[in-house]
């Protein structure tokens, strides 16, 4: 099955008229379950930011890295969930679009590389906070701060553009 | 007359060289909203540790004193951006009652942060303490986050709703 035929199947769902909007008494889901993402993407995005401006040095520097990843994470994760379920909500609403959408495919290719960038922090400084966890985190975590705070900015960059041209 | 002001204030030269550039509104309003990331994580973070949810971490002075500061910078980026969305498009706002119960809901959860942020700042200690909190702490836990989800919800409805009222 292709990604085309896919996307259509899934345009064909009920859960897609739905969210949609085509059935009666739906017309406000759409409106709904997209502030729903909005609220809980914020809370990922502003988590997030946290603890990139610390490893920066710009923020929260009274506070040790690891007291502070232990206190806003799993914070992070929850509001992730949520924000990937109403997302993927909104995705099946116009699936068939979305996935030709540029500013969709960008958004998604930033979280990726934001994935991958938090993997390579984790098992490369992250190993070693002991040494740093109090003081100045050394240059390759404040590049992975660096590069998580400029992928998130596009993801909701292009989150929020995603909507102004699909 | 709040009409015929948004009328006049659509046809001044600003706004309409504001209107003419197309990528203004989706790019303010992509800063926007990671300036609402920065101020509802960090009211997030507050307003839950004062309910005594989540893991230990920082106490509630070492919170309020480090991101109620990045709060007040976000809501001047906030401010700013509104302020441009607003000169854009004048009709759409302020022909919409969920743009003012927006903006009167940001005045009156910006004096409460402000009251909390002092009585903080002029008894710590108590703060940080679960017993020797002042019970206020919750009410204005409870009421500032649910203030912040309806501002966040009335800001996505204007673009919903504004056209009901036109």
């Amino acid at each position: 099955m292709s990604i085309n035929e896919l996307a259509a199947a899934i345009r064909e769902w009920p859960i897609s008229a739905a969210v949609r909007g085509d059935i009666p008494g739906t017309e406000w889901f759409f409106p709904i379950i997209e502030t729903l993402h909005v609220m809980a993407l914020t809370v990922v995005a502003g988590s997030i930011a946290m603890v990139d401006l610390r490893l920066l040095g710009l923020a929260s520097r009274d506070s040790a890295v690891s007291r502070l990843t232990k206190e806003v994470l799993p914070w992070t994760w929850t509001a992730w969930c949520v924000a990937a379920v109403f997302g993927t909500l909104l995705f099946t609403s116009r699936a068939d679009v979305y996935v030709h959408n540029l500013q969709f495919q960008l958004k998604f290719a930033c979280m990726g590389l934001a994935a991958i960038n938090m993997l390579v922090f984790h098992f490369g400084a992250y190993q070693q906070i002991a040494r740093w966890d109090a003081s100045e985190p050394p240059a390759s975590a404040k590049v992975a701060g660096l590069i998580s705070l400029l992928l998130w900015t596009g993801v909701v960059f292009f989150g929020r553009w995603t909507g102004f041209t699909a | 007359m709040l009409r015929s002001f948004a009328d006049w204030l659509a046809h001044t030269p600003l706004s309409r060289m504001m209107q003419d550039q197309l990528w203004i509104v989706p790019t303010s309003q992509s800063i926007h909203i990671l300036a609402v990331s920065i101020v509802f994580a960090s009211a997030c973070m507050i307003n839950l540790r004062l309910l005594g949810v989540g893991r230990s971490g920082r106490t509630v002075s070492e919170l309020s004193g480090t991101l109620i500061p990045w709060m007040w910078r976000a809501l001047a980026v906030l401010l700013l951006t509104g302020i441009i969305q607003t000169v854009t498009e004048p009709v759409r706002q302020f022909v919409t009652p969920a743009y003012w119960a927006k903006m009167t809901m940001i005045v009156i959860v910006s004096v409460m942060t402000m009251l909390y942020a002092r009585a903080v700042r002029r008894n710590s200690p108590a703060w940080d303490s679960a017993s020797s909190r002042p019970a206020q702490g919750k009410i204005f836990a409870v009421l500032s986050t649910l203030l912040w989800l309806a501002i966040i919800a009335c800001g996505r409805f204007i673009a919903y709703t504004w056209s009901l009222y036109t």
